[in-house]
């Protein structure tokens, strides 16, 4: 009773070993199988056919390993080809599935058979090896439509209304509502804008006035009485540069003395005061830049000097100021 | 010493006085040379002022016989040195000669030794027989073999520069070029004067000779009064101003200028401008300076000072127009 239970096992064990090689035979096996999702069709009808391959997954790990799938024409025989799906691949335990998807149509009534499609496959078993996997051959019925020929012709029917609906023109009427929105919101803005106040503008100090100012507040330092009188007449010149710049564009702070008395010759006005501007021009040079003391009379004569210069060139009021300044009629 | 107004006065009347001899000087000069007017005022302030004058012009206007009759005016030795490639230092100062008689080394001084020099073309000579000019007026001495010798006082350089002709010359470094006090470029005669150039040439027996009107001592006793000549601190400023817009322009608001700029007057450039314009003060015959003669002589004095910019030659700006701006932006006193 041992004995043959020994025996037994002993056979199992051989089959197991027996079998074993033929399962990892069978796992490192590559398949090309084709199959349609029907096999009829009425005319015009369209079939899926999918090519699918099985390849172990370690394949893919050789170097030299390439699979490739056929690439079918537009028109086969009977067959139209209408479209090709991208190569699509899944993983299943050790094996690794590529699919192929092509839609397929006929416009010939019969049964015919989808022809068989090769799968070339590179590098499986060495670098140089070339295989070819052949799908079969896959029948389809393509059917015509039955006709009654016992009723009578219809005729042909008239064009039709599609009937009105909203959504087709929503487009159109969400643009026409933003722009009536976006015409509301600017209305909206421009009428509640706040006004722009008008700018109060404030009496501009003209050339004239600020030099009379500027010489009416050295006369109050009481500078030459002080006994700065280089001071007083680097002042003195000064006020009166930046008048001549200012009133009559002569870039008189940046012009010797000589400089000035000849570029104020364009300036009517100015030239006709020429004499007295060189004679104070001259003392406050003197002044400073020869230490010259000039007397009480020469700072009070050039101050006069000044005063005059600036009077007989006092530009004549704007008719609009003129009339503002007036006092108005009772 | 703080100069009271009394000194300034009495300063001013001695040199009203001693001035004098300007005019004289300007006259006699005015018998040979017609125009130029302007040269001969900037050889004197060069005199005047202890400077040396580097002048520009094209050949013939009379840049030779100024100095000639400058030198006979004031009674002064004149030598004239034409600047060529082949010159040697030892043309210029001077060499040791074997003298066979005696058995023994002599010296023989080069024409280096008289009082009005007329370096006539300088940029022809090599730099070093540049340079050997060059430190002779720095240094106002000559060393030949181990003799050294001082040159004779007055000593006045005028170098002159041909500006048309560039090729095969050797350009003055910047550093050289300072040493000359002034740039002075000059330029043709009116018509006027021209004709009066062709009477004079065509009748030369009509003009009189060049008499000497002062002696060397007396531009001695004239420089030390130029010296004396007072500047207002508010001149000094200016003179400072001036040069400081050379080398910060943007300070003046002359933002635009500091591209064109690629260096500005050096503290030589302000020395100068005050001594030159002292000289031109004692020439208008006053004791004191005022801003006119700082502008006066300001473009003599810095044009070639100014160093300009790739981008100011590609856009043909001068260093005249650099200094124009520069004036008319920085305030006057």
């Amino acid at each position: 009773m041992y004995k043959q239970q020994v025996i037994r096992r002993i056979f199992l064990c051989f089959f197991i070993v027996l079998l074993l090689p033929i399962s990892l035979l069978a796992q490192q096996k590559i398949e090309a199988v084709a199959g349609a999702d029907t096999t009829s069709i009425r005319i015009g009808e369209q079939v899926k056919v999918q090519l699918r391959a099985t390849i172990p997954a370690a394949q893919f790990n050789k170097p030299a390993f390439r699979i490739l799938f056929p690439v079918l024409s537009d028109s086969l025989e009977h067959f139209e080809v209408i479209a090709r799906s991208a190569v699509d691949t899944t993983t299943q335990q050790d094996l690794k599935i590529l699919r192929q998807t092509f839609t397929v149509t006929s416009f010939d009534s019969g049964h015919w058979e989808f022809p068989p499609m090769k799968v070339e496959v590179y590098g499986a078993t060495d670098a140089s090896s070339f295989d070819t996997l052949t799908t079969y051959p896959l029948g389809i019925d393509v059917n015509t439509v039955a006709v009654d020929t016992t009723k009578a012709f219809k005729p042909i029917k008239t064009v039709q209304t599609v009937p009105w609906n909203i959504w087709d023109y929503w487009m159109y009427i969400a643009g026409g509502a933003a722009v009536v929105l976006l015409a509301l919101g600017l209305w909206l803005y421009f009428r509640k804008r706040p006004k722009k106040v008008p700018e109060v503008k404030l009496p501009l100090v003209t050339p004239y006035d600020l030099a009379r100012q500027q010489l009416k507040a050295l006369k109050e330092e009481k500078l030459w009485q002080q006994g700065d009188i280089k001071q007083y007449y680097t002042r003195l010149t000064d006020i009166l540069r930046a008048y001549f710049e200012h009133q009559f564009g002569i870039a008189a702070l940046e012009q010797t003395s000589e400089e000035l008395l000849q570029n104020i010759k364009p300036v009517t006005k100015l030239n006709q005061q020429r004499d007295k501007l060189r004679a104070l021009l001259a003392i406050a040079d003197l002044a400073k830049f020869a230490k010259l003391q000039p007397t009480a009379d020469e700072h009070e004569d050039c101050m006069q000097k000044a005063e005059e210069i600036l009077e007989w060139t006092r530009p004549k009021e704007e008719p609009a100021n003129a009339s503002a300044n007036e006092k108005p009629a009772v | 010493m703080e100069n009271t107004s009394s000194d300034i006065r009495q300063l001013n009347e001695k040199i009203h006085q001693a001035s004098a001899f300007v005019d004289l000087l300007s006259m006699e000069l005015g018998k040979v040379i017609v125009g130029q007017k302007y040269m001969v005022e900037r050889l004197l302030i060069g005199l005047l002022a202890q400077g040396h004058v580097l002048l520009e012009g094209v050949p013939g206007l009379a840049k030779t016989l100024s100095i000639k009759s400058l030198s006979s005016a004031i009674n002064a030795k004149f030598s004239r040195i034409q600047f060529t490639p082949d010159l040697l230092p030892a043309d210029v100062v001077g060499t040791m000669i074997y003298n066979q008689q005696k058995n023994e080394f002599v010296v023989r001084r080069g024409p280096i030794f008289a009082n009005f020099i007329l370096a006539d073309e300088i940029n022809r000579a090599p730099a070093k027989v540049q340079s050997a000019l060059l430190e002779a007026m720095q240094e106002r001495q000559i060393t030949i073999g181990d003799s050294t010798f001082k040159l004779d006082d007055p000593f006045l350089v005028l170098a002159t520069q041909n500006p048309i002709e560039q090729e095969g010359t050797y350009t003055l470094p910047e550093a050289q070029v300072d040493r000359f006090m002034l740039k002075v470029v000059i330029g043709y005669p009116t018509r006027e004067e021209e004709r009066h150039i062709i009477r004079q040439n065509l009748n030369p027996e009509a003009s009189s000779p060049i008499r000497p009107i002062i002696q060397p001592s007396d531009i001695i006793e004239a420089r030390k009064l130029v010296r004396e000549v007072y500047m207002d601190e508010k001149i000094e400023k200016y003179i400072i101003d001036i040069v400081f817009a050379t080398r910060n322009p943007e300070e003046y608001k002359l933002q635009k200028l500091k591209p064109l700029i690629s260096y500005g007057g050096s503290p030589r450039a302000s020395i100068n401008l005050a001594l030159a314009a002292k000289a031109y003060a004692f020439m208008k015959r006053r004791g004191y300076v005022i801003p006119e003669d700082v502008r006066s002589i300001c473009f003599d004095v810095m044009r070639h000072r100014v160093g300009l910019t790739y981008e100011a030659e590609a856009e043909n700006v001068t260093s005249e127009n650099i200094l124009s701006e520069i004036l008319n932006a920085v305030e006057v006193p």
